[in-house]
């Protein structure tokens, strides 16, 4: 395992703050990650397998709506500024929509509710809580919601 | 194209994503516990959002292996003063101390970093007779006789019919590229281009296209597209279309597909700006760059920018292109009509220095200057690559990265090797892409083969410590090829 290389060719993405989405490795490092929260869940809290599904849907939607749809710019300052209304979705891929990076995230909270609302049996309240984390991901991840501010929400000053 | 070994890349991922956790959460604590009420309310805060979380978070923590102070001139030995910290890395203080350490860092590529036999005696002698500053910009009284020697010499060794010099390599590019091209003009630069010339092009106002590193063929698909579909929005064709390009690239070490870049710059009407910061002086048979190592004529390239601070051990910029050219920018260059000109003696230097490369001084220096950098380059990356290591970079470059990937394998790799006083300097994001951090040997003329091997041995050991030697196995069996067919 550990004598197989990938090979990485430098993207042509000027962007720092995304470009290291076009590496190699970093879908199964998400993957990954989500599936070992999950075992952390279950041996923090000794719930059961569908508990833990649906805590890890609901850490997974905070966390990703917060760093993909909230935050903007970039966390150092060499670009001068210049993405600083864009959030990450925005940013990534350089604006170009339905690529293979964006797919995929969009798949990664869908296929997250199908598991944890099959392993809670589809119970309320689990079911109601999962499927408004899906809804909301889902929605922003929209082509059309592209710099979309609904209300003026996280607008520029 | 770099091979990552897959496992490595997980883990790599893994460990930026721990470190972005830890920074936030420590962000968290730090919001909830210190609300301080200054009498600063109503002003806008300096760092806008999370401008600086790179820097307080990841930065600082390994700040002590960046800008340590030197004591001495950068030559192949030097003084490395000591730090020490109380604050887990926030402030460093010096010691006092100091320790001789073997430079692997400095773009010392000919020697001309120490004191020289021909040239720094000149230097004093130029600074006694015209004083360290000029006190005045080229079009004032900023002039002087060494200054228009300069320009005579740097267009007869880099052979372009003409040549202007400014005080600083970084403001070369930057100065230079808005008033080349303005809006209106496309630029398409290669995805790895010096910060200098990406800040060039985003002050000129053209609009940017980026191409993969070094590929010809996807230069060609850029240029298609954007002369098809013209300006944006109006779709009127471009006024100017401006290819930006690098001798060697500072980071991967890997030299420019020169020729093949100049055929399709000809086919497609572009014109073509060469950095050769790196490469001039530091390659090719007489030491005249890029083009002459790869046999490129330099009429076909129109725009021939360069610095002094790496192979001539002196400060400051050029550009060298046909007399028009340089006569309008000598009438329109911000930097040549408002900013102070070049220093009396970091002029000579440069003279003298290029008169010892080209052998003028009446010795053969230059030539064994040549002829060491290229052997020791060689010699340092075949052994490097024999052990293991993943060195990027084409042989004759005098530059040489080693791949750490892992975001701990940085402080681990530069402090080791400072223990055992060898000083290497580190490259990390946002500098390079966020997975390839890695170490970044410079060879000089002036490395001794004991210097060499010396810091070899070091590296090595470093290397099992620290474990990078990612591509052992493919040395080995390369090596167990060769031996079949022999």
């Amino acid at each position: 395992m550990a004598n197989l290389y990938v090979k990485a060719v430098p993207p042509a993405d000027l962007n720092r703050n995304t470009d290291w989405f076009m590496y190699p490795g970093v879908w199964t490092t998400y993957i990954l990650f989500l599936f070992f929260s999950w075992l952390l869940v279950l041996s923090i809290f000794g719930c059961s397998p569908g508990m833990a599904w649906t805590i890890v849907n609901l850490a997974h939607f905070l966390v990703t709506y917060h760093f993909f749809h909230w935050k903007k710019g970039t966390p150092f300052s060499d670009d001068q500024g210049i993405y600083n209304s864009l959030t990450w979705w925005e940013q990534i891929d350089n604006g170009k929509q339905l690529t293979r990076n964006r797919k995929f995230l969009t798949v990664v909270p869908v296929v997250l509710y199908l598991i944890a609302s099959h392993t809670t049996d589809y119970q309320h309240p689990m079911l109601f809580l999962n499927t408004l984390a899906v809804i909301v991901l889902v929605v922003a991840k929209f082509p059309n919601m592209h710099k979309v501010r609904i209300f003026g929400i996280n607008a520029d000053k | 194209m770099i091979a990552i070994p897959y496992l490595t890349a997980l883990t790599t991922h893994f460990s930026y994503g721990l470190l972005f956790v830890f920074g936030h959460v420590r962000d968290f604590f730090r919001k909830l516990m210190f609300f301080t009420n200054d009498n600063l309310q109503g002003y806008a805060p300096i760092c806008l959002g999370a401008e600086d979380f790179y820097i307080r978070r990841l930065y600082l923590r390994i700040q002590d292996c960046f800008g340590r102070p030197i004591a001495s001139a950068p030559d192949v030995w030097f003084d490395v003063v000591e730090r020490y910290s109380n604050d887990n890395n926030k402030t460093l203080k010096r010691t006092g101390n100091i320790s001789r350490c073997l430079n692997l860092g400095s773009y010392n590529y000919l020697g001309f970093g120490g004191a020289d036999e021909y040239c720094t005696p000149r230097a004093i002698e130029s600074l006694k007779r015209f004083s360290p500053s000029t006190c005045s910009s080229r079009v004032d009284g900023g002039t002087t006789l060494l200054h228009n020697e300069l320009e005579e010499c740097v267009a007869r060794f880099v052979r372009k019919p003409a040549a202007i010099v400014f005080g600083m390599g970084y403001v070369t590019n930057s100065a230079i590229l808005p008033v080349l091209i303005g809006k209106g003009g496309l630029i398409v630069s290669d995805s790895l281009n010096h910060n200098s010339a990406i800040n060039g092009a985003r002050g000129s106002g053209a609009i940017i296209r980026v191409f993969q590193h070094n590929s010809p063929d996807h230069l060609e698909e850029v240029l298609r597209e954007q002369i098809a579909e013209g300006q944006p929005r109006t779709h009127r064709p471009w006024k100017k279309i401006l290819v930006i390009v690098e001798g060697i690239y500072s980071m991967e070490g890997d030299f420019c597909k020169l020729p093949d870049i100049i055929a399709i710059c000809k086919k497609y009407k572009a014109y073509i700006y060469l950095d050769e910061a790196h490469s001039i002086g530091a390659v090719g048979k007489t030491g005249r760059g890029v083009c002459e190592l790869l046999g490129v004529d330099t009429a076909d390239v129109d725009i021939m920018m360069g610095t002094f601070s790496k192979s001539f051990g002196s400060c400051g910029g050029y550009i060298a292109g046909s007399k028009e050219l340089i006569q309008y920018l000598k009438y329109t260059c911000p930097a040549h009509l408002y900013a102070t000109s070049i220093s009396p003696p970091a002029a000579q230097q440069i003279i003298s220095s290029i008169k010892v490369i080209l052998g003028e001084n009446g010795s053969n220096r230059g030539v064994e200057k040549l002829s060491q950098i290229r052997e020791n380059s060689n010699f340092f990356r075949s052994e490097l690559i024999k052990m293991g290591f993943e060195v990027l970079g084409d042989s004759d470059s005098p530059i040489m990265p080693i791949m750490l990937y892992n975001p701990a394998k940085i402080p681990a790799f530069s402090r080791e090797c400072l223990k055992k006083n060898v000083a290497v300097v580190m490259v990390a994001f946002p500098a390079t892409p966020l997975l390839l951090a890695r170490a970044r040997m410079c060879i000089s003329a002036s490395h001794t083969k004991e210097d060499l091997i010396k810091a070899l041995e070091v590296i090595s050991q470093v290397g099992d410590l620290v474990g990078i030697k990612y591509l052992l196995g493919e040395a080995d069996k390369q090596q167990q090829e060769r031996m079949k067919l022999e």
